[in-house]
């Protein structure tokens, strides 16, 4: 199928030329393109954005970004790596590079991240790294409407690991667009952790596209919590390129006002023994949007492949829509595939048993939507950054009831 | 005055009258014992009790020392001191025992005016609690009854119980699905929270937990009514002799 195009793109093409780049060769994908039938970029499209400026001066790191004891930390700010900010003291088996942006390929949106993206912070992982590194990417407009396009580029050598932490916030402003893309490659019999946090401003923007190759003997995990932000994505696309490797893709999302938050995976078995896990769960309120699109690809060579998704979804009123696609697409025989989703509501039998007990209505609802995403938290594997990533949950339920609603 | 006084009480579910006229006085210290049949409204008359909703009071009222229970909200029924131990807890994924504990007892101290409790103080008072209950203190990490075996789960009832220290406690069937080693457990958690300023409402199939629960009062309630009051000799002879003769009293 043709894609459908929004061709008013929101950034000049005399802008790239002026930059030297070559004209932005593709556009937004538009509602006719399948992948992106359930995220409309109309909005987006409508907003006159200028590229971020590198230089901003930003001092302080968010008070919204969690702090990961003993952790590394890597900031960029509108995609430029800021060594002010940061504290690169990486410890051993990991070296820290500013790399060229790869060649534009893929989808538009890479290829804009290509056109536009500063530099590449990239990491190449040669040994088991003790401390978990934790990358930062902030988004400053200040006084105009502002895209950036952070580049990040993770190489696992052979038998090596790496936790990672990535945290996408924004400064209080004019609204922006992050379009950040990550290449991450893990090698033989490497293991790679990369837990990310999107909780944005409110009026951001947030299209996110996260590129992984798994070799043999290979293990990916990874963890994706949408918090904030007007429209956000993270779509992940993960090849299993070796036999037995594994990958581990599950998310929490909650989601209120009208903000719209999308996770779109897609997992390519492509030879035998390998397996694939996915549990994704989502509280929605207000008006907002939830969409899960989870596509697998077991290829014809991929026998005794393990492929399992689950997506779930709770409603706390009657506002919000939730849209949840699995598609399965197995040409090999022998595999055991299983998908699920489903979406409800709060029980009141578990209501009236937390008021049973004294707990109040707020409190009660809060504890029991902290229980539904506890089943995906607790698949992160990182004891700290569980509790930090539920203790995020436990700040937004918070926020949420301070808010009039 | 009566620690709790139900006076009259009538209430419908889904427009059918099951509690027909029940009056019933808990003095500090006393425990009542409810026995029936099955299907007379023991588990309706907890509900009411507790504030669930889905059940209509049409007639009569429920005090708590004094106050109004039948105007209060089940939470807040719950922090004045009502303590319902239900005849089957719901399960709860997700949601620690411990988170849920913890979360119980600080709104019953906030109620009262008490600060949070200390996460240290919160252990200590758990290992305690699960000590004297023969309970594993590690259950308190699973999610809220989930996967518990019947006892397990009657046991967290009783636990929550022994926790929150109720001014009136009612415990619905309590004793049903556990063997009798944790028959006596429950029962001395049941006899150790026994005090001048509490009582308890003891609902039950059996007589066999009476044997263990020191009571003063046994009521047969019958087709959502109470068709008899008496001593200890009045559960004795329903062992004895069953429940036909008050069936058919009441039908
Ligand atoms: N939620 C409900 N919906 C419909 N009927 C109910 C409900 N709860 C109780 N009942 C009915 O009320 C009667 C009394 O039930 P219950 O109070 O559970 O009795 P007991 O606890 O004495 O066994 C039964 O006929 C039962 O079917
Ligand atoms: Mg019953």
């Amino acid at each position: 199928m043709k894609p459908s195009l929004i061709t008013t793109h929101p950034f000049g093409e005399a802008y790239a030329k002026s930059l030297g780049v070559a004209p932005w060769r593709g556009h937004l994908p538009g509602p006719k393109v399948e992948e992106w039938r359930f995220t409309p970029l109309r909005n987006l499209a409508k907003i006159a954005f200028a590229p971020a400026a590198i230089n901003v001066s930003v001092d302080i790191i968010p008070r919204t970004v969690p702090v990961i004891q003993g952790a590394a930390r890597l900031v960029l700010v509108n995609g430029a790596y800021r060594k002010d900010l940061s504290d690169a003291n990486l410890g051993k088996g990991i070296e820290l590079s500013h790399g060229k942006v790869p060649a534009k390929e893929g989808s538009s949106l890479i290829a804009l991240n290509a056109a536009y993206a500063p530099a590449s912070l990239a990491l190449h992982v040669t040994g088991a790294v003790k401390k978990i590194i934790h990358i930062i990417s902030i988004g400053a407009a200040e006084v105009a409407p502002a895209a950036l396009h952070p580049r990040i580029t993770i190489t696992a050598e052979t038998s090596s690991s790496v936790t990672l932490v990535e945290s996408h916030v924004g400064l209080p402003g004019e609204t922006y667009f992050s379009n950040p893309v990550a290449s991450i490659t893990v090698g033989e019999g490497a293991s790679v952790r990369r837990y990310v946090s999107v909780d944005e401003d409110n009026e951001a923007f947030h299209l996110a596209t996260s590129l992984v190759k798994v070799a043999g003997d290979g293990n990916y995990e990874a963890f994706h919590l949408g918090l904030g932000g007007a429209l956000t994505r993270q779509e992940v696309r993960v090849a299993l390129t070796g036999e037995n490797a594994n990958v581990r893709l599950n998310g929490a999302y909650a989601l209120n006002g009208t903000s719209h938050h999308d996770i779109t995976t897609v997992i390519d078995h492509l030879l035998p023994n390998c397996t694939s896990s996915q549990v994704f769960k989502g509280v929605v309120d207000g008006e907002s949007h939830g969409v899960y699109q989870g596509r697998i690809h077991v290829a014809r060579d991929a026998q005794k492949t393990d492929a399992r998704q689950l997506h779930k979804a709770l409603f706390l009123s009657r506002g919000p829509a939730i849209d949840c696609k699995p598609e399965l697409e197995i040409y090999a025989d022998d595999v055991q595939c299983a998908h699920g989703a489903a979406t409800g509501e709060i029980d009141p039998n578990h209501l009236f048993y937390l008021a049973a007990r004294g707990i109040d209505p707020e409190t009660a609802r809060d504890l029991l939507v902290e229980g539904f995403l506890a089943d995906a938290v607790n698949e992160i594997s990182d004891e700290a950054v569980r509790a930090v990533f539920g203790a995020a949950i436990g700040q937004w339920l918070k926020l949420r009831q301070a808010r009039p609603s | 005055m009566a620690l709790l006084e139900i006076k009259n009480l009538h209430a419908s579910v889904a427009g059918k009258e099951i509690l027909k006229g029940i009056t019933l006085k808990l003095q500090p210290g006393e425990v009542h014992a409810i026995m029936g049949p099955n299907g007379t409204g023991k588990s309706t008359l907890s509900n009411v009790i507790a504030g669930r909703e889905g059940y209509e009071v049409t007639k009569g009222e429920v005090y708590l020392d004094g106050q109004d229970v039948l105007a209060m909200a089940a939470d807040e029924r719950a922090r004045a001191g009502i303590f319902l131990a239900f005849q089957y807890p719901v399960e709860i994924p997700g949601v620690t025992t411990s988170a849920f504990l913890k979360t119980a007892l600080n709104a019953k101290r906030r109620a009262e005016g008490k600060p949070e409790i200390d996460a240290m103080d919160f252990l200590k008072l758990v290992k305690a609690k699960t000590a004297a209950l023969g309970m594993p203190y590690d259950m308190i990490k699973r999610a809220l009854n989930v996967g518990f075996s019947g006892g397990e789960k009657k046991r967290a009832e009783v636990l929550q119980m022994t926790m929150l220290e109720p001014r009136v406690a009612i415990l619905d069937e309590t004793d049903s699905g556990l063997d009798i080693d944790a028959l006596k457990i429950v029962s001395e958690g049941v006899n150790s929270l026994r005090s001048p300023d509490r009582a308890f409402l003891v609902i039950t199939h059996y007589q066999r937990l009476l044997y263990y629960i020191v009571h003063d009062h046994v009521h047969v309630l019958a087709n959502g009514r109470v068709v008899a009051s008496g001593g200890k000799e009045l559960a004795l002879e329903l062992e004895a002799e069953g429940y036909a003769k008050y069936l058919d009293a009441a039908a």
